[in-house]
C-alpha cells in the first residue's frame, strides 16, 4: 500500500469542490477551506485517508450539523431523575429499577434501505443492536416503524431507479425478520404506513430496546495507556461510504450498492454472548460499536472522549478480501464489529473469551496521554496524523427554514350516504388494514419475556394491541410497555401538531396497556435540509415534540435524524416524519389491559376525551380524496389528566379493555376491539359531541381520546370516578350477544354490519 | 436426592438457551448452558464438560449456525462429528434428550428420530425418510398453537399430562413441517409409516384447534402431516417438539392471559402457569425416578 497525498494547501475553490467529489466525500466548500487551513498551518499535504475520514466525521449522519442547534432547543435537556446517561452516546440509558437501567436507541437505515431492502433492513437491526450492546446491555426487544409508497402504485408511473414499494416492503419485512428471529430478540412493536410521498425513498426505522445491571454501564471511550482490540466480523468493502452516502439525495444509481453493507447474523448473536461475558468479568474499559464511519468514528470518538491520542496499525485489521486501500479499512462499515478498549492485563482474558466463541478479536492499537491525536500506521509507515480535536469538531450549520404560514381551514364535504360501505372501506384502507401477515413473520416472543404481545384477543381472531409489554428480569414482574408511531400525513399538514401528535399517539398507546409514559426518542426523517421549506418543516416538528415532551416531563433520551430523504427522480420530499419510540412502565407486567372486547351481552363502552371536527390527515379524508383540513391539536394537561385517570381506573380494576384512537377513528377503534374479542355491540353516538355531524363524530381523528370497556357492575364507580377527575368521558353502548356492529347517531342508523363482514374488509392481506 | 443436572447446548445461533434454562431452574433443577466446544474439549480445563455428567440433554430453539443450509443440518452434523460416542452412550443409558424447534430439526437430521430402532429405519435401510421442511405458508409463522397430547405412556416427557388433553404453547418457525418422504410415490406408504408411528407409540403432540379438532392452517402453523407437532423415539426418552414449551412456563406469556382472568387473577397457584411447565415436570419426575432406581 502507498501513502497516497492529496494535494489541497493551494487548489483554488473549484478544484476543491472536484476533490471532494471525487473522493465522495459529501463536504461542501466551507468545509473543504477549512481543512485546507488546517493543513496549510500543518505544512504538510493530507493522505487521503485523513480526507475520508475527515469526511465521515464531518457527514451530516456522524455529526448532526444541519440539525444539532434545533435539537439543543427543543430535543435535548429535558430534565427527569429517570435519566442515567442520555443523549450522549449510542443509546439512552434510563433507570428501571434500583439495580437496573433499560436502554434505548431508535434509528434510520433509509438510503440503504432504499437501494437493497433485504440488507438494509437486516443491517439496520444489527446496527442498533450493536448501539445497545456497547453500552452494556442485553438486547431483550426489537421496534420497526416502516413507511413505504402505497402498494398498489402504478408500475408506469414509477420513474427510472426507483424500486416498487411492494418490492421494498417485502425486502425490508424479510430483513427485519431474517435478522431479528436469528439472533433471538423479539421485535414485538412497530408500524408500517403507506403514502406515495414516500415512493421515491421509502423510510426504515429501527428501535432497540436493552436491560443491563446499571453496575455493567459500558462507556464509549478509551483512557490513556489502554489497548484497542478490534473484535467480530472482518472488515470488507461493504459498507464504504455509507454515511456519506445517507448524507445526500438519493440518485438511484446502482453503484450505490456497495455503500450497503452485508448482515451477519450468526456473527451477531455469539458476538453478544461473548461481550456480555467479558463485560461482566470488568474486562471492557470502554466500548463502541462500529457503525457509521467504521473505524474512523469509533477510534477518534472512543479517544476523544477519554482525552487521550491512539495509534492503530491498519494491518492488523481482518479483512474479507486482499487488496482494500487504507483508507477502506480505516472507513469501512463492515457489520458486526466493536471496538473495545481494554487495559493491558485484561487483553489476554478478554481475546481467550472470544476465541472460546469463534470470534476474531485482534489488538490493533493502543492509547497514549502525550498528545490528543489519533495516528494511523501501515506496515510502519505513518498515514494518518489528525488531532483529536479537529476531527471531531465538526462545523454546525444555521441552515435558512422557511416556517410555512398557511393556516390550515376546514373543508366541507357532504355527508356520506353508505356508512356501512364508508366504514368497511376505511378498514381495509392500507393504513389501517390488518398487519397480522407482517407480525407473524417475526418473532415476537423469543426470549420468552412477551407478556402483551402484538396481536392481542382470541386466539384465531386477534387484534392490534397499542403497545407490547416485555418483562424484562426473571427476578420481577415489572414490565416495559413499548410502541412507536406517527402520523405523517397530519406533518404534512402542520408539522407542529403532526409532531405534537405523535406524542400524545406514544403516551395514549402506552396508557392503553397501563403503563406510565418514562422516556422517549425520536427518528426525524427529512428531506434536504439545504432547502429551507424542509427545514422549516424540521425545526416545526421539533418544536412541537419538545413542546409535549416537556409539558409531560417526559424526556428524550436517545435518537436520530435522517436527512436527504428525497430522490432526484422524484424532486420531493417525503413527508416529515417524526417518528417516536415511547417506552412505559407497568408495575407489574400480568395487570396490563388489552385492547379487546372481554365479555358479551351487557359490558359498557365509553369514549374517553373530546372528539373535534378534526380531519385535516385523517383515513377519511383519504379514502374521500379530500386534501387539506384542521390537524387534530393536543393539549399536554389535558393529556396528563386523562391518562391518569384512566391508569387509576384501570388499577381500581374498573375496566376491561382499552383502546386508543387513531386513524380511521371511533369507527375502526370499536370494531377493532370487537374483533379481538369476537364479540358484538350496540352503539349510539347521540352524547358525543352532539353538535357533530355523525361521519365527523364517527371519524374524527382528535388526540387524547381512548374507547374502554367498563365491567357491567362498575358502571357508577366509573362514571363517578371520571367526573371527580373532571375527565371528558361519554357512554357510546354496550357489548351485544349477537356478533354485529350496530352504530346509530341519535335515531339516525348509521352502521348495521355483522363481525364477519368487519374481519373480512380488516382482516385481509395489505394491497 | 440428588439435584437432577440438564445440559442445555448452544452453539452461534441457537438462542432460546436462557429461557429454557430458567423453566429447569425453577423447578429446582440445576441446568447449565454449555457451549458445544465445552463437551468436545476445545476448551481450557475449567471450562471443559462430560456429557455423562448430566441427566438430561436439551438442544434448545433457535437457528444454530444461523440454518443457512437446512434447519438443523449444520449443529447435527457437528455433534454427531465430536460427540457422536458420548451421545450414544448417554441414550443407551436411558438419559433423556429434548429437542424444542430447531433442536427438534437436529434430532431428526441426527436420525434419533424417529429413531435407529424405529421399525421403518431397519426394513427398508438407514435412509432417513422424515424431515422437517419449510412451512406451506413459505412464510416463518410466530403464533400460539393448540397440542393434543396423543401419547400412550411411552415418553419421557409426557408422563404427568393425561392424554388427549390439549395444552396451548405458541411455536415460531421458518421449517417446521413434518414431512415423510414416499419411496415410490405412493401415499399410501405415508400412511403406513404413520400407522408404525402409531403403533411404536412415538406420536406425542398434533396440532388441533381450540375445540380439540385436528384442524388446517392456521392451527397447523406449517401443514405437517398429521398434524404432527411433535414425536419421541421407540423407546420414549427422545422428544422433539416444534412449539415452545419454555414459551408457555407461566400464565403472562400465554397469548390471551389478559381474557380469563379480572384484574389480579393470573397471579394465584392455581392460575400462574402456563402448559409448558407440564414438560419440564414430567421429564424432571422421571429422571428423579430413574436415579433412585
Amino acid at each position: 500500500m502507498k501513502r497516497i497525498e492529496i494535494r489541497i494547501r493551494d487548489a483554488k475553490e473549484e478544484e476543491l469542490k472536484r476533490i471532494s467529489d471525487d473522493m465522495g466525500l459529501s463536504l461542501n466548500l466551507e468545509e473543504m477551506k477549512r481543512i485546507k487551513r488546517y493543513f496549510v498551518a500543518k505544512k504538510r499535504e493530507p493522505t487521503d485517508v485523513e480526507l475520508q475520514s475527515i469526511a465521515q466525521a464531518w457527514s451530516e449522519h456522524c455529526c448532526y450539523k444541519s440539525s444539532k442547534r434545533i435539537l439543543q432547543k427543543f430535543i435535548f435537556g429535558i430534565e427527569a431523575p429517570q435519566n442515567m446517561l442520555v443523549i450522549k452516546e449510542d443509546a439512552g440509558v434510563v433507570e428501571f429499577d434500583e439495580e437496573h437501567a433499560y436502554v434505548v436507541a431508535f434509528e434510520s437505515h433509509n438510503h440503504p434501505s432504499a437501494v437493497e431492502p433485504y440488507g438494509g433492513a437486516a443491517t439496520g437491526i444489527g446496527g442498533i443492536v450493536r448501539d445497545v450492546i456497547c453500552m452494556g446491555a442485553q438486547p431483550i426487544a426489537l421496534i420497526d416503524p416502516l413507511f413505504f409508497g402505497q402498494l398498489s402504485h402504478p408500475d408506469e408511473k414509477l420513474p427510472v431507479g426507483i424500486k416498487h414499494p411492494r418490492f421494498l416492503f417485502n425486502g425490508v419485512v424479510s430483513g427485519i425478520g431474517d435478522y431479528g428471529n436469528r439472533i433471538g430478540i423479539p421485535t414485538c412493536a412497530g408500524m408500517v404506513y403507506f403514502d406515495d410521498g414516500y415512493v421515491g425513498n421509502c423510510v426504515v426505522n429501527v428501535g432497540c430496546v436493552g436491560i443491563m445491571n446499571k453496575a455493567d454501564l459500558s462507556r464509549s471511550w478509551a483512557k490513556p495507556g489502554e489497548v484497542l482490540v478490534l473484535v467480530g466480523g472482518k472488515t470488507g468493502r461493504d459498507g464504504i461510504h455509507g454515511v456519506t452516502f445517507a448524507s445526500v439525495e438519493l440518485t438511484g444509481e446502482e453503484e450505490s450498492r456497495s455503500a450497503v453493507q452485508v448482515g451477519d447474523p450468526i456473527t451477531k448473536e455469539p458476538l453478544m454472548h461473548a461481550i456480555s461475558e467479558a463485560n461482566e468479568l470488568g474486562l471492557i474499559s470502554g466500548m463502541k460499536d462500529l457503525g457509521g464511519g467504521g473505524l474512523s468514528c469509533a477510534v477518534s470518538e472512543m479517544s476523544h472522549a477519554g482525552g487521550c491520542g491512539a495509534d492503530v496499525h491498519l494491518e492488523r485489521v481482518k479483512l474479507k478480501e486482499e487488496g482494500l486501500d487504507g483508507w477502506e479499512i480505516w472507513v469501512s462499515e463492515s457489520q458486526e464489529r466493536f471496538l473495545i478498549a481494554v487495559s493491558g492485563d485484561n487483553v489476554e482474558g478478554l481475546l481467550a473469551i472470544f476465541d472460546k466463541w469463534d470470534i476474531d478479536a485482534v489488538v490493533i492499537g493502543q492509547t497514549f496521554k502525550k498528545r490528543p491525536q489519533v495516528r494511523i500506521f501501515y506496515e510502519g509507515e505513518r498515514i494518518f496524523e489528525l488531532d483529536t480535536d479537529f476531527l471531531v469538531a465538526c462545523p454546525i450549520h444555521e441552515r435558512p427554514k422557511e416556517i410555512r404560514k398557511k393556516e390550515e381551514e376546514e373543508v366541507s364535504i357532504e355527508e356520506p350516504k353508505d356508512y356501512n360501505e364508508v366504514l368497511t372501506w376505511l378498514l381495509a384502507a392500507p393504513n389501517i388494514t390488518s398487519r397480522e401477515s407482517i407480525i407473524r413473520q417475526y418473532d415476537h416472543e423469543v426470549r420468552a419475556s412477551t407478556v402483551l404481545k402484538p396481536m392481542q384477543g382470541v386466539i384465531g381472531k386477534q387484534t392490534h394491541g397499542d403497545a407490547a409489554v416485555i418483562k424484562p428480569l426473571e427476578e420481577s414482574y415489572k414490565g416495559l410497555a413499548i410502541t412507536s408511531d406517527v402520523n405523517p400525513s397530519f406533518c404534512k399538514l402542520n408539522p407542529f401538531w403532526g409532531a405534537a401528535s405523535a406524542i400524545d399517539e406514544v403516551c395514549r398507546n402506552l396508557t392503553a396497556v397501563g403503563a406510565v409514559p418514562h422516556s422517549l426518542a425520536d427518528c426525524l426523517n427529512f428531506g434536504n435540509p439545504e432547502k429551507p421549506d424542509r427545514m422549516g418543516d424540521f425545526y416545526e416538528c421539533c418544536r412541537g415534540l419538545g413542546y409535549m415532551a416537556s409539558s409531560l416531563g417526559v424526556p428524550f433520551v436517545s435518537g436520530n435524524v435522517s436527512f436527504y430523504n428525497e430522490s432526484a427522480a422524484m424532486d420531493e420530499s417525503i413527508p416529515p416524519t417524526p417518528a417516536v419510540l415511547g417506552i412505559g412502565i407497568c408495575e407489574d407486567g400480568r395487570e396490563c389491559i388489552t385492547v379487546d372486547v372481554k365479555e358479551a351481552d351487557g359490558n359498557l363502552l365509553y369514549v374517553m376525551g373530546e372528539t373535534k371536527a378534526e380531519l385535516g390527515g385523517s383515513e377519511y379524508y383519504r379514502l374521500r380524496h379530500v386534501e387539506g383540513g384542521i390537524v387534530p391539536r393536543t393539549e399536554p394537561e389535558v393529556l396528563m389528566q386523562s391518562m391518569n385517570a384512566l391508569r387509576e381506573a384501570m388499577q381500581a380494576g374498573l375496566i376491561a379493555s382499552c383502546h386508543d384512537l387513531s386513524e380511521g377513528g371511533l369507527g375502526v377503534a370499536v370494531c377493532e376491539m370487537l374483533l379481538g374479542g369476537d364479540i358484538g355491540a350496540s352503539i349510539d353516538l347521540a352524547g358525543v359531541k352532539p353538535e357533530l355531524r355523525s361521519d365527523y363524530k364517527l371519524f374524527s381523528e382528535s388526540n387524547t381520546r381512548w374507547v374502554v370497556e367498563v365491567w357491567r357492575e362498575e358502571k357508577r364507580r366509573f362514571e363517578d370516578w371520571l367526573k371527580e377527575r373532571k375527565v371528558y368521558v361519554t357512554k357510546i353502548g354496550e357489548t351485544v350477544g349477537e356478533k354485529r356492529v350496530g352504530i346509530c347517531d341519535g335515531k339516525k342508523e348509521l352502521v348495521e354490519i355483522s363481525l364477519e363482514e368487519v374481519r373480512e374488509a380488516w382482516g385481509g392481506e395489505i394491497c | 436426592m440428588r439435584t437432577p443436572k440438564i445440559c442445555i447446548l448452544r452453539i452461534e445461533g441457537t438462542n432460546c438457551e436462557l429461557e429454557t434454562s430458567f423453566a429447569f431452574t425453577r423447578l429446582g433443577a440445576s441446568a447449565e448452558i454449555v457451549h458445544l466446544k465445552q463437551l468436545t474439549g476445545a476448551v481450557n480445563e475449567r471450562e471443559r464438560r462430560n456429557l455423562k455428567d448430566y441427566d438430561l440433554l436439551v438442544i434448545p430453539g433457535g437457528f444454530s449456525s444461523g440454518d443457512y443450509i437446512r434447519a438443523g443440518a449444520i449443529l447435527a452434523a457437528r455433534i454427531k462429528g465430536a460427540l457422536g460416542a458420548e451421545i450414544a452412550d448417554f441414550i443407551e443409558n436411558g438419559s433423556p434428550i429434548l429437542g424444542i424447534c430447531n433442536g427438534f430439526q437436529v434430532l431428526v437430521e441426527m436420525g434419533l428420530l424417529p429413531g435407529p430402532s424405529f421399525g421403518f429405519a431397519h426394513e427398508k435401510g438407514a435412509i432417513q425418510r422424515v424431515a422437517l421442511t419449510t412451512n406451506d405458508s413459505a412464510r416463518f409463522e410466530c403464533r400460539p398453537t393448540f397440542i393434543k397430547h396423543e401419547n400412550r405412556g411411552k415418553c419421557v416427557f409426557t408422563g404427568g399430562i393425561e392424554k388427549g388433553s390439549i395444552l396451548k404453547m405458541p411455536c415460531a418457525h421458518a421449517e417446521g413441517k413434518f414431512f415423510i418422504a414416499e419411496q415410490e410415490g405412493e401415499w399410501g406408504e405415508v400412511m403406513e409409516y404413520i400407522q408404525l408411528l402409531e403403533e411404536s407409540d412415538q406420536i406425542v403432540f398434533r396440532y388441533v384447534d381450540p375445540e380439540g379438532n385436528y384442524a388446517p392452517y392456521p392451527w397447523n402453523p406449517n401443514g405437517s402431516v398429521y398434524n404432527i407437532a411433535g414425536i419421541c423415539n421407540p423407546e420414549g426418552n427422545i422428544l422433539g417438539l416444534m412449539p415452545h414449551p419454555e414459551r408457555a412456563f407461566y400464565s403472562f406469556t400465554d397469548s390471551e392471559w389478559s381474557r380469563r382472568k379480572r384484574k389480579g387473577e393470573g397471579k394465584k397457584e392455581d392460575t400462574c402457569f402456563g402448559d409448558g411447565k407440564k414438560i419440564f415436570e414430567s421429564v424432571l419426575n422421571y429422571i428423579s425416578k430413574k436415579s433412585y432406581l
